[in-house]
């Protein structure tokens, strides 16, 4: 091979160089103009090789890079190699962001022209761009969420840490970051947080707890999810809750005792207060049978210490209820299979009335509740319409029975008896002896019986009356 | 005809014995006003001097009427077949009419005061059991 032969080869060689480089290359003389310009250069102009070669690249340029590109191409000229990133859109081509080299050629020691080769970065600079983008994401996720949130490796170093964790223990990421945990919180050796994230990351598996941060006096409640780069851990103050638990806890033993306290009364009314009562009423009686003859005097002791007892009765009767709450279970009761039962026990004092009573309750309402309270609250509202009847008319009682589309079993007790003025009555129809028909024998304790009964069984009752119209009551039971 | 009566309330005592006098049960009665002293009067008295009938206050300090009828357990088969006792109560709780059905001793529970029928149902029980023991 001869010399020129070689020499050929060579220069062929740089021309397939480049010609065939992916990168965009042009040549420019020292004022700027384009001497040659390779394809791929071509490609991104979208024109022919004569259309480019013999013009000034500002031809192609958009104005306000014009400044930079002289710029780098006099200190090319000047003998510097130059290299800059710049996002252009060459006229005609698409947006590109290049990595520029202006390489000066020397001919004999003087610059003849400058090479100027791009790099196509536009597809690398939106990569960094997004994983940029997706950083600042996420770190305003972790800014955001309302939990606090701090990572550790798997040597116990905080590698990250949100604002929320600064606010909760007090502590500034700059000041901790990278540090080891336990060296920051030394008193949380071996204590509760120690020990659940050892364990976390002993054994793999998420911990979830609540501890005392005694330091900063919070309860904590914490979630660390163990992984390959160590452990996450949220966590969140509650504080509050905790102390509402704690009030709620107090409130619970107050009413304990309140409720011992009732029983001890329940004794006390019906033993202490009646023991001494009882003996006034053997002796009144006692007296009353030895003297000869009918004295007003004793038969008006002997009503009095009665009707003392009446009230005892009363008063161990509503305090039993009481006590027997959550200890009569409830269970599913057939409301049909009750009433008739009440029914049939108040069956001659209906007769006597010549009262009719129309049942119309499907047999399959059934109630969750108390047999003995529901045959209570029937029997009471049956013999208060008996009590309070017209005596203009003959006692006609409906009872209907729905249920309603939230679930609860819907009754009501219709009657056309004496009714009384409900307005008037406002508040006072469920308390204990009020009464509202001066003549009748009602002690007042039917109605307010029937809603201690309804409220022991979480239902309600809803009172309707008209003097001399009659009188509904509507009684909601889950 | 023996009696007993145990009640620790004077005034009940008293009451009751005149009841008794009244309706014509009152010729033996033995009042104790201490629950203890009357298990050991009964202890000695079964099964030669076995009342016929117990009247049993429940509530006594030291020692209950539950407490007495513990006591006479012993005594159960003697006692179910000569003598009724009756629970003599001033208490209301149901409670204790509850627990009265546990006991096979127990004939009945009585809620006071103790009223001049019931003395001459409880002579009218005693006569005809008298009169089936033969």
């Amino acid at each position: 091979m001869s010399e020129s032969a070689q020499f050929v080869d060579s220069e062929e060689r740089l021309r397939s160089l480049f010609e065939n480089s992916l990168d965009l290359i042009l040549f420019q003389d020292r004022e700027g103009v384009i001497q040659d310009v390779n394809g791929s250069f071509l490609d991104l102009l979208h024109r022919a090789k004569a259309d480019v070669t013999g013009r000034h690249i500002n031809a192609f340029l958009p104005n306000e890079l014009v400044p930079v590109f002289h710029e780098k191409l006099q200190q090319a000229v000047a003998g510097t190699r130059v290299q800059f990133d710049v996002a252009v859109q060459f006229k005609g081509a698409e947006p590109r962001v290049l990595n520029i080299s202006k390489v000066p050629l020397r001919v004999d020691g003087a610059v003849k022209g400058v090479h100027m080769v791009a790099r196509d970065i536009t597809d690398l600079t939106a990569s960094h761009q997004l994983i940029e983008q997706q950083a600042r994401k996420l770190n305003t996720i972790f800014e955001s969420i309302t939990d606090a949130l701090f990572h550790l490796d798997r040597n116990w170093r905080l590698t990250f840490l949100n604002h929320e964790v600064e606010r909760l223990l007090h502590v500034r990421r700059e000041e901790i970051l990278g540090r080891n945990i336990w060296e920051v919180f030394p008193a949380e050796v071996n204590g509760t947080f120690y020990k659940q994230y050892h364990h976390a990351l002993a054994t793999g598996h998420a911990v979830h707890f609540e501890a005392y941060y005694a330091t900063g006096q919070l309860w904590l409640e914490v979630k660390a999810f163990p992984s390959e780069e160590g452990l996450s851990v949220y966590f969140s103050d509650i504080t509050p809750r905790q102390e509402a638990q704690t009030s709620q806890k107090k409130l619970t033993e107050d009413l304990y005792r309140h409720n011992q306290d009732l029983q001890q009364f329940t004794y006390l009314v019906s033993h202490n207060l009646r023991a001494p009562l009882t003996n006034a009423l053997g002796l009144a009686q006692v007296l009353q049978a030895e003297s000869a003859a009918p004295n007003e005097t004793l038969n008006y002791l002997e009503a009095s210490l009665e009707q003392l007892d009446l009230v005892l009765r009363d008063m161990n009767a509503i305090l039993s209820v009481r006590d027997q709450q959550g200890v009569a279970l409830p269970e599913p009761v057939q409301l049909t299979d009750v009433l008739n039962q009440v029914l049939h026990s108040l069956q001659d004092s209906l007769q006597q009335a010549e009262a009719t009573v129309v049942l119309a309750v499907p047999d399959e309402l059934r109630v969750h509740g108390n047999r003995a309270y529901l045959y209570s609250i029937f029997y009471n509202l049956l013999t208060n319409a008996l009590k309070y009847r017209s005596p203009a008319r003959h006692l006609e009682m409906i009872i209907t029975g729905t249920r309603q589309p939230e679930g609860d079993a819907r009754l009501t007790f219709e009657d056309n008896g004496l009714g009384f003025d409900r307005e008037k009555a406002g508040n006072d129809v469920f308390r204990l002896y009020k009464r509202f028909h001066a003549t009748s024998s009602g002690r007042g304790l039917g109605l307010y019986l029937i809603k201690t009964h309804l409220d022991a069984m979480g239902g309600r009752i809803e009172v309707q009356s008209q003097p001399d119209a009659g009188t509904q009551f509507f009684l909601y039971l889950p | 005809m023996q009696t007993v009566l145990i009640d620790d309330d004077f005034i009940s005592v008293f009451l009751t014995e005149k009841l008794l006098k009244r309706e014509g049960l009152g010729d033996t009665v033995r009042s104790f006003q201490s629950p203890q002293e009357a298990v050991s009067y009964l202890q000695q008295a079964i099964p030669d001097q076995t009342p016929e009938l117990i009247f049993l206050d429940l509530n006594m300090p030291l020692m209950s009427g539950w407490d007495v009828l513990e006591a006479l357990k012993p005594y159960e088969a003697e006692l179910v077949t000569r003598c009724f006792i009756y629970l003599l109560t001033s208490s209301l709780a149901y409670s204790d009419t509850a627990r009265a059905k546990d006991y096979t001793l127990v004939t009945e529970l009585i809620h006071k005061p103790l009223s001049s029928n019931k003395v001459q149902a409880i002579h009218t029980k005693i006569m005809e059991r008298r009169a089936n023991l033969g």
